[in-house]
C-alpha cells in the first residue's frame, strides 16, 4: 500500500478507469487486465503481479473450464448435423394443425436444442431460418413469430448443459453440476408459461396464428416415422444431464461424449465433412479464446478489488444500511438486468458475481437459487433491445420486408413472462433448489 | 505492410494450431470415459494430456482473435463519435492491450523460465513435464505484443477497421 494514496482512491481510480476505458471500446479483457495491471504496478504493491501470473497458471488447469470449449464444439457440430432439420419436420407433422401449433412446436424445438448444446445462437438461427417464414407464409402475425424465437431460443442460458451457467459456477465456487441440474425446473416453467402465452393469444386472436387451408393432415404413420429424429437427441440429453444428475461424471466428461453424440449425428446424416469440422474447430476456438481471455482479466481485476478492501467495504456498506435483504437482492437484480444492456454476459458473470456472492450469503440466500435468478436477468438481457446478442441473431434471418421494430414489439409480451418467471422464482425458491437435492452427491 | 503481413500470419497459424488442438483435447478426454466407464481402468495420462493442452489452447489463440475483433468490447459510444476522433481512441487503446502485454510478461517470463530449469513435472500418477504449458503464457503474452503493435500501424496507415464482428458464448459471429 502506498502512503499517498489510500486504498479507498484507489478503488475510486479502478471503478472511475473502468467506466472510462470501457466506453473508449477497448475489449473488456484488456480494461480488465491492462487496469488491473497498471494500476498494480504504479499505485499498489508490484510484487502482487506475481500472484496475477500465478492465477493465469490455475485458470490453464481449471477442468471445469474445460467444458466450455467441448460444450460448444458440441453445439457447432449438432448444429451442422442437420438434425434440427429432421426435428423441425416431425414438430410440424405433429403440431401444424393445432391453432398457433407452429409456435408452440417452435418453443418446442427449442427446449430440446437447449437441452442438448447449451448455446443460444444455434437454436435462434435455425428456427429463424426454418420456421420464420412458415409462420409468415401462414399469416401468424411476425410479432409473434419473431417473440417465441427469440424467447424460447434463449432457454439455452437456464437449461442444462449451459456454458454461461458454467462460468457462473466456476465464479461463485458452488458445484457445477448442482447448478446445472438447478435451471431445468425454471426452465420448464418458463418455456409452460410462453407455450400458454401463445395458446392463450391464438384462441382469443385467432387471426394472430391462423390456420393454413391448404394444410393436410399427416397420417398416423407419417407422424410415428417422423419421431425416429428425436430418438438421437433423447439419448444425448438423457446421457448428458443423467450422467451429471446421478453423479457418474463430471460435466467436462459428460462434455465429451456429447461431442461423440453429435458427431454420431452429424455422421449418420452424412454431414461429418473436412468443412464441418473445422468450421466447428474454428468458432469453438474464437468463442473460447474470447471466454477465457476475459476470465483472466477479470480475475485480475476482482483479486485487486479484494485485495484493496473493495469487498468488505461493501459488506459493511450493505450492514450498516440496515435494509430488509428482499430489498438488496431486489437492487442486485435491477444492477443485473442494467449491466445486461450495456456489457456483456460473461463480462456480467465475471465481475459481478464475486461482488455479490458475499452479500448473497450473508444475507442467508441459497447460492443455487442466485444463479437461477441470475440465469432468469441473463436471459432478459438477452432478449432487450439495443444489445441483446439473441436480437443480432434474428436480425440475419428476417426476411427483408421485416424490420426490428416489428422484433422489438414481439419481444415485449415474452419479456414480462421472463420478469413473471422471475417473480415466481422469487416467491418460490424450491423451484430451483429442489431438484438438485434429489442428486446423490 | 509486410511487417503487418507476417505477424497477423503467424498469429492466424497460431489460432488454427489451437484450432487443431480441440480435436486432440476432446479424444483425449473421451478415452479417459470410456476406460473409466466402460472398462472400469482409468488412465493415467488422458485427462490430464486434455487439460494440459487445454491451456496453451486458449492461450495463443487470443492474439490472433484480436485481429478479427473477437474480444467483445463496448464499442456503442466510440462508433458514435465523429470519424477523426473514432481513430484517435482507437490508436489510444492499442497502447494500454501493449502495457498490459509488458507487464504480465515482466512478471511471467522468469516464471516460466525457472519452470524450465527445473524440468517441471505435475507430481501426478503419470508425472508429465509440466514446464511448456507455463511456457505458452510468455509466449502467448509476446504474440499479443506483436500483434497489437501491428493493428496500431494499420489503423495508423489504413484507418479504424471495418465492420465490427461480435462473439458470443454460442461461437458464432454476426451483427
Amino acid at each position: 500500500m502506498t502512503e499517498t494514496l489510500g486504498s479507498g482512491a484507489i478503488l475510486a481510480i479502478m471503478f472511475g478507469g473502468l467506466v472510462l476505458f470501457m466506453a473508449t471500446g477497448l475489449p473488456i479483457a484488456f480494461v480488465l487486465g491492462g487496469l488491473s495491471l497498471l494500476i498494480t504496478v504504479t499505485l499498489w504493491n508490484a510484487d502482487a503481479v506475481v500472484v496475477l501470473v500465478l492465477q493465469i497458471f490455475d485458470t490453464m488447469r481449471s477442468e471445469a473450464l474445460l467444458a466450455i470449449p467441448l460444450y460448444i464444439l458440441m453445439a457447432g457440430l449438432l448444429s451442422r448435423s442437420g438434425i434440427i432439420n429432421n426435428l423441425y419436420r416431425a414438430m410440424e407433422l405433429w403440431f401444424g394443425r393445432l391453432r398457433g401449433g407452429l409456435a408452440v412446436g417452435t418453443v418446442v424445438i427449442c427446449v430440446i436444442m437447449a437441452a442438448m448444446t447449451g448455446v443460444v445462437g444455434a437454436a435462434v438461427t435455425a428456427m429463424g431460418l426454418l420456421a420464420l417464414p412458415e409462420m409468415l407464409r401462414r399469416g401468424y402475425r411476425a410479432e409473434l413469430a419473431t417473440g417465441t424465437i427469440c424467447a424460447a431460443g434463449t432457454l439455452g442460458i437456464l437449461i442444462p448443459p449451459s456454458v454461461l451457467t458454467i462460468v457462473y459456477a466456476v465464479t461463485a465456487q458452488v458445484s457445477i453440476g448442482r447448478m446445472l441440474i438447478a435451471g431445468i425446473v425454471p426452465g420448464v416453467i418458463l418455456a409452460g408459461l410462453y407455450i400458454l402465452y401463445i395458446v392463450v393469444l391464438s384462441w382469443l386472436r385467432p387471426e394472430a396464428a391462423p390456420l393454413a387451408e391448404d394444410h393436410r393432415t399427416a397420417s398416423w404413420r407419417e407422424r410415428f416415422a417422423a419421431l425416429g429424429s428425436l430418438v438421437l437427441p433423447a439419448l444425448l440429453i438423457v446421457m448428458i444431464l443423467g450422467s451429471i444428475f446421478f453423479g457418474l461424471a463430471t460435466p467436462t466428461e459428460a462434455a465429451a461424449v456429447g461431442v461423440l453424440g453429435a458427431a454420431l449425428a452429424a455422421a449418420l446424416e452424412r454431414r461429418l465433412t473436412f468443412e464441418a469440422l473445422s468450421a466447428s474447430a474454428i468458432e469453438t476456438t474464437k468463442a473460447t479464446a474470447m471466454i477465457l481471455w476475459i476470465t483472466l482479466g477479470a480475475k485480475a481485476y476482482v483479486a485487486i478489488f479484494t485485495g484493496l478492501g473493495g469487498a468488505d467495504a461493501l459488506l459493511d456498506f450493505i450492514r450498516t444500511l440496515d435494509a430488509g435483504p428482499y430489498l438488496v437482492l431486489g437492487v442486485m437484480l435491477a444492477v443485473l438486468v442494467f449491466l445486461g444492456m450495456v456489457l456483456d454476459e460473461i463480462g456480467i458473470i465475471l465481475l459481478t458475481v464475486p461482488v455479490f456472492i458475499p452479500i448473497v450469503r450473508f444475507l442467508g440466500f441459497d447460492e443455487l437459487w442466485f444463479g437461477v435468478l441470475y440465469a432468469v436477468t441473463i436471459q432478459m438481457g438477452y432478449i432487450s433491445p439495443p444489445f441483446g446478442y439473441t436480437l443480432f441473431y434474428m436480425k440475419g434471418t428476417l426476411p427483408p420486408e421485416l424490420g426490428m421494430g416489428v422484433v422489438y414489439r414481439g419481444i415485449l409480451p415474452f419479456f414480462l413472462l421472463q420478469l413473471l418467471g422471475l417473480l415466481l422464482l422469487l416467491a418460490v425458491p424450491g423451484l430451483a433448489t429442489w431438484l438438485p437435492t434429489l442428486m446423490l452427491r | 505492410m509486410p511487417f503487418v503481413r507476417a505477424i497477423t500470419g503467424l498469429n492466424r497459424l497460431a489460432f488454427l494450431a489451437s484450432a487443431a488442438l480441440l480435436y486432440a483435447i476432446a479424444p483425449a478426454m473421451l478415452i479417459d470415459v470410456v476406460c473409466r466407464y466402460l472398462f472400469d481402468s482409468p488412465t493415467v495420462w488422458a485427462s490430464e494430456l486434455a487439460l494440459l493442452l487445454f491451456g496453451p489452447m486458449f492461450l495463443l489463440s487470443g492474439p490472433y482473435v484480436l485481429h478479427l475483433k473477437g474480444h467483445v468490447a463496448m464499442d456503442v459510444v466510440r462508433r458514435a463519435l465523429p470519424a477523426r476522433v473514432e481513430r484517435l481512441v482507437e490508436l489510444l487503446n492499442f497502447p494500454v492491450i501493449a502495457a498490459f502485454c509488458v507487464i504480465l510478461l515482466w512478471y511471467a517470463t522468469p516464471l516460466a523460465f525457472e519452470s524450465w530449469q527445473y524440468r517441471e513435472t505435475s507430481f501426478s500418477a503419470w508425472n508429465p513435464q509440466i514446464w511448456w504449458t507455463k511456457a505458452a503464457v510468455p509466449l502467448a503474452l509476446f504474440l499479443l505484443l506483436l500483434q497489437t503493435v501491428a493493428e496500431f500501424l494499420r489503423t495508423l496507415i489504413e484507418g479504424p477497421a471495418p465492420a465490427e464482428r461480435v462473439v458470443t458464448p454460442s461461437g458464432e459471429a454476426s451483427r
